[in-house]
């Protein structure tokens, strides 16, 4: 896949990039008109139809394109944009392999440079809340967990006109049902953002099966959005633990901020608990933001202040520096942008690209960094006018990811390769006709 | 990156390998010191990176194969370096990096697919919590076929496979039986010409891997490296 290409029908309209986008290489395209995000998954592959031979590599390898196949179809059934708040999940429209390499196809939308959403009035904080909380609802109400929550799988977007900020989930590539994660070696999550039994469970802690990966584990990464999201930063804790979810395994409590209201400081501690059970549900969380004061923040207290020498100062995600850029650009995952969201280049940007931050932006997307560092847009991205973004590409879940590779074009020298298939089959399509945000669909 | 004695032993570890694959042929002497100077300042840029996410490699390692072309000079064909723990064993990397020249080649195809043959059959790491195994090829050639040239050598390399397909088995799938490598934690990385056999079968058929076409004298500019350190800090 490279910018020019057609594949399935898009136009590639962006140099594909890997930039925060795990198993996959993604891109922006266009088609009748349509502007699209176009994710290339690594894997799995698929054998070539008209490869007849019957081995052993053959039928596992047919067995995993056609469960691939499946699972994506279930996820697409599952989640429909016509289903209440699914306009704010940015959902698949097509999924189909051309050769022996599967892409999935959501539109792109535009997103909203939102600097620092720690800035916004606690309306609009409240706002852009519960609408990433009606999102996440949306999965957890049929027990799918999302499984990679975190700022670059969120777009936020604003109309031109809207008086709010929303949030649109993205990147259910990784997700699973709740209970049946994939395995430790291949279940999919960031590690600032992961939750302390998704960590136990990686580490092969016996005391943490599959069935205790659940809802959740979004809920803790959202406690920490939540928390990133009204006052710019994520919780603090001891500089010894690599990540909040490690210092909350040790038995620490996150040090959140103390300008929180008293109402909000509680909803964080219980959704960052150690003991999944004891998280609210994402009902609870979405009925707490009811009132708007809940996300005002106070001065800070007498003697609450932190001792920035002994914590440490988690991560934003939020871009900072200029890192060198890469020549994809895009980005996903935590740190980064993601893919799917606009051209930009993220943290990686290519040379005489805007410099990016933080290696992680999304590509496309425009400098919006919505509290969780999405890089500013590559100026060569794609123009849109605004910054797009594109759906996160990505990986795990449902699952592969895909592969930057090659496009196809077969040198000369190629004579010896056999005749590569290049029949694209169409695995799931719902057809365009959303609304020009998209994202629902 | 070396774990840290007063860090909570409970942290996540995290274990990084890499095996840079370098053709150093003659036709590569144009960015064979691009490639060279991204190779050294590597654990640098991949600490900064990783640091920016708020994030943190528990073990580096990295190991160096330097390929030419058997057909042409057998003597030279390969020349490698165990798997280099960094920063302790950085002045070992940094002096094998900079002894490597550009020269020889012959024909056009070189011996890249034996380079990536022993890259796969490298000992990873199979320890610590999560890993992640990169190879990155950098040609700007084609690649002999498998068993086809120089295998009568003494410095031919041993026990690695006969044909693309067999290595195709190596380098393996999810459920593969053939496997050498850890499916959850393999990447390739191919910064080659789109050619046979790097655009396809490799980059069309196998798992995983990232292609990014290049030109003999062009296309492996610093930025590509910056790729490299992208996709693993993103991946962990």
């Amino acid at each position: 896949m490279k910018k020019g290409d057609v594949i399935g029908g898009y136009r590639i309209t962006s140099e594909p990039t890997n930039a925060n986008g795990g198993k996959c290489i993604w891109a922006f395209a266009e088609k009748d008109g349509g502007q699209y995000f176009i994710k290339r998954f690594l894997e799995p592959k698929r054998p070539r139809d008209d490869d007849t031979r019957d081995t052993p590599s053959l039928r596992i390898r047919r067995q995993l394109a056609a469960e691939f196949e499946q699972r994506h179809r279930t996820i697409m059934e599952r989640l429909r944009p016509d289903a209440r708040g699914g306009g704010n999940l940015v959902l698949a429209t097509g999924f189909f392999h051309e050769g022996s390499t599967y892409y999935k196809v959501t539109e792109r939308i535009d997103t909203s440079s939102l600097e620092k959403p720690q800035a916004l009035e606690p309306r609009q904080k409240t706002v852009l809340l519960k609408t990433l909380g009606m999102s996440l609802k949306q999965l957890h109400d049929i027990g799918i967990v999302h499984g990679d929550l975190k700022p670059l799988n969120v777009l936020v977007q604003k109309r031109d006109g809207a008086a709010f900020h929303t949030a649109k989930l993205i990147d259910f590539d990784d997700s699973y049902v709740s209970g049946s994660p994939p395995a430790p070696d291949d279940i999919a999550g960031d590690s600032v953002y992961g939750a302390p039994e998704w960590r136990r469970y990686m580490q092969r802690d016996e005391s943490v099966g599959p069935e205790h990966l659940t809802c959740a584990v979004d809920v803790f990464a959202l406690g920490l959005m939540t928390h990133l999201y009204l006052t710019g930063e994520l919780p603090h804790h001891d500089k010894r633990y690599g990540s909040p979810a490690d210092a909350v395994n040790a038995g620490e409590q996150l040090d959140l901020d103390t300008r929180l209201s008293d109402a909000m400081l509680g909803l964080l501690r219980a959704m960052t608990a150690r003991a999944p059970g004891s998280r609210p549900r994402i009902t609870t969380f979405l009925k707490s933001l009811d009132d708007p004061k809940v996300c005002a923040l106070q001065p800070r207290r007498p003697g609450t202040s932190r001792k920035p020498s002994a914590r440490s100062t988690p991560s934003t995600g939020k871009p900072t520096d200029t890192a060198p850029r890469s020549r994809v650009k895009a980005n996903l995952t935590s740190a980064g942008g993601r893919p799917g969201t606009g051209p930009s280049t993220s943290g990686t940007g290519r040379p005489g690209t805007t410099p990016s931050t933080s290696g992680t932006g999304r590509p496309g997307t425009t400098p919006s960094t919505s509290g969780a560092g999405r890089p500013a847009a590559a100026k060569d991205a794609p123009a849109t006018g605004s910054p797009a973004h594109a759906p996160a590409t990505g990986s795990p879940a449902e699952s592969p990811a895909a592969a930057p590779s090659a496009t196809p074009a077969p040198p000369p020298s190629e004579a010896t390769s056999p005749p590569r298939s290049r029949v694209r089959i169409n695995l799931g399509d719902r057809g365009r006709g959303r609304g020009p945000t998209g994202g629902s669909s | 990156m070396s774990a840290n004695i007063e860090q909570y032993q409970g942290n996540l570890q995290y274990a990084v390998d890499i095996v840079l694959c370098v053709d150093a042929t003659g036709s590569m002497f144009p960015v064979l010191d691009n490639v060279k100077a991204s190779a050294l300042q590597f654990h640098d840029r991949l600490n900064d990176v990783m640091a920016k996410k708020g994030k943190a490699i528990s073990q580096l390692r990295l190991k160096v194969i330097a390929f030419r072309d058997f057909g042409d000079d057998a003597s030279d064909a390969i020349q490698q370096t165990d798997f280099l723990h960094l920063p302790t064993q950085a002045k070992d990397f940094e002096q094998f990096v900079r002894g490597i020249d550009a020269s020889g080649g012959g024909d056009i195809p070189e011996s890249g697919l034996e380079a990536l043959a022993l890259a796969i059959n490298s000992p990873w790491e199979t320890g610590l919590d999560r890993r992640r195994h990169v190879i990155v090829m950098f040609t700007d050639a084609p690649a002999h076929p498998l068993g086809t040239v120089g295998t009568s050598a003494s410095t031919y390399p041993k026990n690695i496979p006969s044909s693309i397909d067999d290595l195709f088995e190596q380098w393996g799938y999810a459920r593969s039986q053939t496997s050498v490598m850890e499916q959850s934690a393999k990447r390739l990385v191919l910064f080659a010409p789109d050619q046979a056999p790097w655009s396809d079968p490799i980059a069309e058929e196998w798992d995983l891997t990232l292609h990014f076409a290049s030109k003999a004298g062009e296309g492996l500019e610093e930025f590509e490296m910056d790729e490299i350190i992208e996709t693993i800090a993103n991946s962990l």
